[in-house]
């Protein structure tokens, strides 16, 4: 079985950014036009269905694995897996520089890579940012919307959260690319590419567990804040808004600070 | 949430920089900035109760953020359909969950290292720049939107490039929108929220 076949790929492409691009189906109800708009969530009521199913599947499965994660590794070591796990993004962080034409931040890339790789052992140590190369994430959502590819509906995935069509593409695309991920294909090692998910996805939660949990406590309404949350950091990030450096220079024009007054339906 | 976790994170991180009370004499929107950070640890310290943290916190909102421009903006539309008590009763609700909501941040987060590193005009407005020091190196772009000429208000804090007003407004708007357009239905929550959090 080959997922990886180039129809299979470019038949989910086609249908992600037909579904980005598609307007909201079936009849807005009365006085929820001008919401669906502003939001961009026309399926918010589903949205919210499998937000609440997330909402107990991080509770009951995701909080207490993230928290027996921090109980079992000290933070040194858990900053080792987080920096290694970082380090195997690189490429496709690379990649996704080159495609957006991002020469500068290409080669801020490459240097992490080398460095991290070499002197920080297969990448446990981030001497990249202590020498004065910073980090910054990269995907093929934000490649995508670069070229013109707006984000589409708001869309709650179920476990993984909040994300689009374009986005959703995105991901994909960034799993096949991912040499990582190509080589354990290679090996019929499919576990190592579930491992290295599961664990990304803990070593995350792990570092964002009060965070969330003060934003939820304070909310009126937690759904939306997250939704807002979530599109406003994607805008900046295609905006080239490094959140971890400082002084965010706006690579493609214009003013970084983005005109509140604008329809979240527009990407770029 | 994974892709989030950045901004939510440096959201609460650099709140704890606004915590002191100040004299509003700063004519330089830098050391106006500047000044709430290094003051920051002193209200940050071990002990101070939380009703003294929240008295604190309350004069720093009415000083140095302009809280009637943020509150109305917060509002949105619906500004222009409350009723004049609607809206004074939910500019003082929402300054007191404002209160409430990051003064227990204050409690709960140690200080971080903070820096200004700029500043720059965004039309009428000045825009501080700075970044957070993470404990694991990473920086965190903070923007401070300020308006007037000094003395200055805070109008809006931009964390990671989210705007800390533009997510209360699509929060409040989600809230009212669900609850048939009724800006009552807001404030009666606001109430309600800021009753349990005692």
């Amino acid at each position: 079985m080959s997922v990886c076949s180039p129809l299979i790929l470019s038949s989910l492409v086609a249908v992600g950014l037909a579904v980005a691009g598609c307007g909201a189906p079936g009849a807005p109800r009365p006085g929820q036009t001008a919401a669906a708009e502003d939001f961009n969530d026309p399926y918010e009521d589903a949205n919210r269905s499998v937000f609440g199913f997330n909402q107990a599947v991080d509770q009951n499965v995701l909080v207490p694995v993230a928290k027996a994660y921090r109980t079992v590794l000290p933070p040194p070591v858990r900053q080792a897996v987080h920096n290694f796990l970082t380090n195997l993004d690189g490429p496709v962080v690379f990649a996704n520089d080159v495609l957006q034409g991002q020469v500068g931040l290409a080669g801020n890339t490459i240097v992490r890579l080398a460095l991290n790789t070499t002197i920080g052992i297969a990448g446990l140590f981030d001497v990249a940012t202590q020498v004065g190369v910073p980090y910054h994430s990269n995907d093929l959502g934000v490649t995508l919307a670069t070229w013109g590819f707006v984000e589409g509906p708001y869309i709650i995935v179920p476990v993984l959260g909040p994300s689009n069509p374009r986005d959703i593409v995105g991901k994909i695309g960034d799993g096949f690319a991912d040499p990582g991920n190509y080589v354990a294909g290679e090996h019929h090692l499919l576990l190592a590419v579930i491992a290295r998910s599961a664990t990304s996805g803990i070593d995350e939660r792990s570092r964002n567990i009060e965070s969330l949990a003060d934003i939820e406590r304070t909310a009126l309404d937690y759904y939306a804040t997250i939704r807002s949350l979530y599109r406003q950091r994607r805008q900046a990030q295609i905006r080239h808004e490094k959140s971890d450096l400082p002084n965010p220079n706006p690579v493609q024009g214009g003013d970084s600070a983005p005109d509140a007054s604008l329809s979240y339906s527009i990407a770029k | 949430m994974i892709g989030i976790r950045a901004a939510v994170g440096a959201v609460l991180a650099s709140i704890l920089l606004l915590a002191m009370p100040r004299e509003a004499n700063a004519q330089d929107a830098r050391a106006f900035i500047g000044t709430l950070g290094e003051q920051a640890i002193q209200v940050l310290g071990p002990g101070v109760p939380e009703v003294q943290r929240q008295a604190r916190f309350r004069e720093l909102f009415r000083n140095d953020f302009d809280l009637p421009g943020i509150g109305q903006f917060v509002l949105g539309r619906y500004w222009r359909t409350a009723t004049p008590q609607e809206q004074q009763d939910f500019l003082g609700l929402f300054q007191e969950y404002l209160v409430r909501a990051y003064s227990a941040r204050l409690g709960a987060y140690g200080g971080e290292p903070f820096r200004v590193t700029g500043e720059r005009q965004n039309g009428e407005d000045t825009v501080v720049t700075s970044e957070i020091i993470r404990p694991n190196g990473n920086r965190i772009a903070v923007d401070w939107y300020l308006i007037g000429r000094g003395p200055y208000k805070i109008t809006d804090v931009y964390v990671a490039g989210v705007s800390m007003k533009v997510t209360q407004r699509d929060e409040f708007a989600s809230v009212i929108q669900r609850n048939g357009g009724r800006v009552e239905a807001l404030i009666a929550q606001l109430r309600q929220k800021l009753s349990v959090a005692g």
